[in-house]
């Protein structure tokens, strides 16, 4: 058991789902792919104030967003979570607010100079 | 906590006394005139100690912490509570350890079947008298008996009151603003009447009676007023002497404690802060031996209701009706912006006593790059020769500690009990223990100890530095002698003609001084951070303010300058930056609410050129932010934007200017003695007849100094008490 | 005439001329909605009508006009309490016929909803604020 571990040298870790970087990349696009034609009939059913256009660009922000990463677990692991997403989004188990909480339309950009900060008092 | 420290012990024990053996031989050769060190062993661990060393110190050196009511390491001991009672083998008797020095070979044990005996019998001897208000008492959660009680007492009670005939009972006292007395609750540890007569050098309490009759009080009715009375709260192991501002408030346990620094006057006590729900509940001392012991002066631990009354919440500009009214930031900044603006470089920066470095530093850069030098500090300071170029012209050289260890301090033109109780509190130290003998140039005051009055004429320094004076006999052949200069002497016309005196009289007491670490030559401030300000290059030409006739003047918690619109050439536009409205703000044209000390993470230096910080315990009020975050704001408006945009970055900047304010809690000694003495030669100036003077002369000047305790209602009872005193026939 | 719906056209020409022609029906349709023909009951100390018509269902037959400075800018709490009684079936008599109405001098004016105006109730904290301003003299 333990001249196993020794040999091994890199600890081996169990994948989630993928088990090379190629297989994630595909996974990833196929996720892409699927929500992307469940935009029309996300805008009609949930309908939120956003056009097809705006919600595809904001699916690619949030894929763009996930760019840097190379651990295949962590980009398994958000497929996952992303899948999770859309099958409830189709199912309509959520509701209009969670879906336009995509959007942020409330959120304020923080300061980020000194004086601004100084002037909000968040610093 | 008793457990864990005979954890510790059992681990230390592991340490076998082959190990031990080498170090200890070691240093017994290097001293080789000290008597011969003897061992003893507590509960069978043998350990060696100096003759004369008591049971409960002994225990203390391997870990093992003795039960105790009225012995406290500071003070002397009384030997009646009878709590700390051990066993020694081979006694027939328990022996009270804080009170017996060990004897060669003894055996003690302090947890043996005697001894638990013994500390449940005293136990419940004090219940027998103990109110069981526990639930109503103050020191609920702190109480010492209620510790004991629970760790050494019995399980069970003995006391039946068959007859309904009640517990004993006694009057309380009205002892003044600061404490309150639960009479009933007093065990008689007689720690407060210790402290009075030792530390705080005031002999007004004192017991009546004895046995069950026995009685803690004063003996007529008088108030215990000291500038250390407070002291006596923390010192009393029950709930008799608790905080009267501070009673029925919160329970230790509900408060919130951040470690902080006072700034009330230039020692730079270590304090405590404790607070709940952004409110400061109360201050108490924090231990550091090179400067307040576990000892603080009363302005410090009560005047923090003086944070709560008179803050500035809000920007104000003043508006076409001559009126102060509240506007934003940005309207403030701007308003302030434009006018420093147009004033073309002639500007004048004035700091106060409670303006922390960073402030400062910012405030200089500022004000430097507008074009202007004219930085100044409150107090007036001599300029003549080395001025403030020199550290060892403004410090208080020898430290605070080493003060008690003097044989001789000559005090001109101060009264320490009233600046810096604290380092009095040490000089008196000197005097009850060392014998030291104390000499004072200036007015007849109270010092609680006696002291050679030599006049108040200031060319008596002349005539010791010239060596005609009785005295100067004396002050040679004293070994550890110590001059102090109050700063007040210092704003004296001739201040620097005294200085250079009293630079030279030093001078020549340190060149015959064997320890070089020993600095004859101590300058005592009066306010937190005066040396802060010199530090950075703030000149102290407050005069020359007028003169100059500036367009703008930045107040930057100048309260106490005296300056009035009247010494102002018209359209000058003041700024008050600061935290009260007092003074300061109310000649303001614009005012910057700044934020006080237990608000801000801040560096304060002391009088000894301690650089130490303050730390956050409550969110700041209203609208007010961080001073140097004012300026550095309104650098950015005014267009000459100062680099630093965080804490990290302006502590950057003060390393910079000045290394030592970022090295916490180091004093950064000062050198150039010499030098400093020389360019002060040069001056010669005469020395004035005009006696010497201090502001505080009696206990009533101690308690309203600065904006922060001249807002506290605490304070001001205080100053009623001590006026009602002297009406009193005792 | 009834089989051609003529007197409908009579009943409409009625009620413009009770409104007081063309111009003022028009406004009295742009500012309520409609137009009732009704008899007038009586009208409150602050000038609102008060009409009944028992040719309307039970719940619409009673109404009332509110004075013309009000406007567009009317709502149901400008009916004074009184006539609230008279207006929702508590009772038939309106108050200047009703013998048992108390009237006493104490008794206060009445007020409209004043929310959303600068007359609003706004409550207030009693609790001592923990810092204590400064104020400037």
């Amino acid at each position: 058991m333990a001249s196993q571990a020794v040999r091994g040298g890199a600890r081996q870790v169990k994948p989630l789902l993928s088990l090379d970087n190629e297989e994630a990349r595909k996974r990833a696009l196929n996720l892409y792919k699927a929500w992307y034609r469940q935009l029309p009939y996300i805008v009609r059913q949930y309908d939120i104030p956003k056009s097809v256009e705006q919600c595809r660009q904001r699916l690619r922000e949030e894929f763009k967003k996930h760019e840097c990463l190379t651990d295949v677990r962590v980009i398994d692991m958000l497929i996952i979570k992303g899948q999770m997403e859309l099958k409830e989004t189709v199912h309509v188990w959520k509701q209009k607010g969670h879906i336009m909480s995509y959007f942020k339309p409330t959120a304020e950009p923080k300061p980020t100079d000194f004086l601004s900060k100084f002037l909000q008092g968040v610093n | 906590m008793l457990r864990i420290t005979a954890q510790k012990s059992l681990a230390g024990a592991k340490v076998s006394p082959k190990h031990l053996f080498p170090i200890f031989s070691r240093s017994s050769t290097d001293v080789a005139k000290k008597p011969e060190k003897i061992e003893v062993f507590i509960d069978d661990k043998p350990v060696l100690v100096e003759p004369g060393t008591t049971v409960l110190q002994a225990a203390a050196l391997v870990g093992v912490e003795i039960p105790r009511f009225c012995y406290h390491e500071r003070l002397a001991v009384a030997g009646n509570c009878r709590m700390c009672l051990v066993e020694v083998e081979k006694s027939p008797k328990p022996v009270a350890a804080c009170a017996m020095p060990v004897m060669k070979g003894w055996r003690i044990k302090t947890d043996s079947e005697m001894t638990r005996k013994a500390r449940e019998g005293v136990m419940e001897f004090l219940l027998v008298n103990h109110p069981l208000d526990c639930p109503i008492c103050d020191q609920g959660g702190e109480c010492d008996l209620q510790d004991q009680s629970m760790a050494f007492g019995s399980d069970r009670s003995r006391f039946t009151d068959i007859d309904f005939s009640g517990k004993r009972a006694v009057e309380d006292k009205d002892i003044g603003p600061l404490i309150k007395t639960i009479m009933t609750r007093c065990i008689h540890c007689t720690r407060c009447i210790r402290f009075a007569s030792e530390v705080a050098g005031i002999d007004d309490l004192g017991t009546t009676g004895r046995g069950s009759d026995m009685q803690v009080g004063t003996y007529v009715e008088k108030f215990f007023l000291s500038e250390l009375s407070g002291n006596v709260i923390d010192l009393c192991p029950v709930g008799a002497l608790t905080s009267k501002p501070y009673s029925f408030t919160a329970r230790p346990w509900e408060t919130r404690k951040t470690d902080s620094i006072d700034v009330l006057d230039a020692v730079g006590s270590n304090i405590v802060v404790c607070t709940r729900t952004g409110d400061v509940l109360r201050i108490l001392p924090r231990i550091n031996e090179d400067i307040n012991e576990e000892w603080l002066s009363d302005k410090s631990r009560f005047a923090y209701d003086g944070l709560k009354r008179q803050r500035l919440v809000t920007p104000m500009l003043r508006d076409a009706c001559g009126e102060l009214k509240p506007v934003d930031w940005e309207a403030a900044l701007l308003g302030v912006g434009k006018v420093l603006k147009a004033a073309g470089g002639n500007i004048t920066a004035v700091a106060g006593g409670l303006a922390d470095a960073e402030a400062l530093v910012a405030l200089k850069d500022l004000v430097n790059k507008l074009g202007s030098e004219a930085v100044c500090i409150e107090n007036s300071f001599p300029l003549d020769g080395s001025g403030t170029d020199l550290r060892s012209s403004y410090l208080l050289n020898n430290k605070i500690a080493p003060a008690e260890e003097a044989d001789l301090v000559l005090l001109i033109g101060t009264n320490p009990r009233l600046e810096a109780p604290l380092l009095n509190s040490r000089i008196r130290k000197g005097y009850v223990h060392n014998e030291t003998e104390i000499a004072v140039i200036g007015p007849k005051i109270d010092l609680r100890y006696d002291y050679i009055h030599l006049g108040e004429d200031p060319s008596i320094i002349r005539q010791i530095e010239n060596g005609q004076h009785a005295f100067v006999k004396k002050l040679k052949s004293a070994k550890k002698p110590l001059v102090i200069l109050g700063s007040d002497t210092l704003s004296r016309s001739d201040g620097a003609a005294i200085l250079s005196s009293v630079q030279s009289l030093s001078r020549g007491l340190q060149d015959e001084m064997c320890d070089p670490e020993w600095k004859v030559l101590n300058i005592l401030h009066k306010v937190a951070n005066q040396v802060a300000a010199l530090d950075i290059g703030y000149t102290p030409d407050l005069s020359k303010i007028c003169e100059s006739s500036p367009k703008v003047l930045y107040l930057l918690g100048a309260d106490d300058c005296g300056i009035t619109r009247a010494d102002l050439p018209d359209g000058c536009f003041i700024v008050y930056q600061g935290h009260h409205g007092d003074q300061g703000a109310s000649i303001a044209d614009a005012v910057l609410p700044g934020i006080a000390y237990t608000e801000k993470q801040a560096t304060y230096v002391n009088t000894e050129g301690r650089a130490q910080q303050t730390l956050v315990a409550v969110t700041p009020p209203g609208l007010a932010r961080e001073d140097w975050k004012i300026i550095r704001a309104l650098s950015e408006i005014v267009g000459a934007k100062l680099p630093y945009d965080s804490l990290e970055e302006i502590r950057y900047r003060l390393e910079e200017v000045a290394p030592h304010l970022t090295r916490y809690g180091c004093a950064e000694a000062a050198n150039y003695f010499c030098e400093a003495l020389e360019l002060g030669k040069k001056t010669n100036a005469p020395i004035d007849t005009s006696p010497l003077d201090v502001k505080q002369k009696t206990l009533e000047d101690f308690y309203m100094t600065d904006v922060i305790s001249r807002a506290s209602p605490t304070m001001a009872k205080c100053v009623a008490a001590v006026q009602k005193q002297n009406l009193s026939k005792y | 005439m009834s089989y051609f719906g003529l007197n409908k056209l009579g009943t409409l020409l009625n009620i413009i001329k009770e409104s007081g022609g063309i111009r003022a029906s028009l406004y009295k349709l742009y500012r309520m909605d409609e137009l009732k023909l009704g008899t007038l009951i009586g009208t409150d100390k602050y000038g609102n009508k008060y009409y009944e018509n028992p040719r309307f269902f039970y719940g619409r037959n009673r109404w009332v006009e509110y004075a013309p400075q009000y406007r567009l800018e009317y709502d149901g709490s400008q009916v004074p309490a009184e006539w609230f009684g008279w207006l929702h079936y508590k009772t038939d008599l309106p108050p200047d016929k009703d013998p048992g109405r108390p009237k006493y001098k104490w008794m206060a004016d009445h007020t409209e909803n004043l929310s959303g105006t600068t007359g609003q109730y706004v409550p207030y904290s009693t609790t001592v604020p923990k810092i204590e301003a400064w104020k400037p003299k």
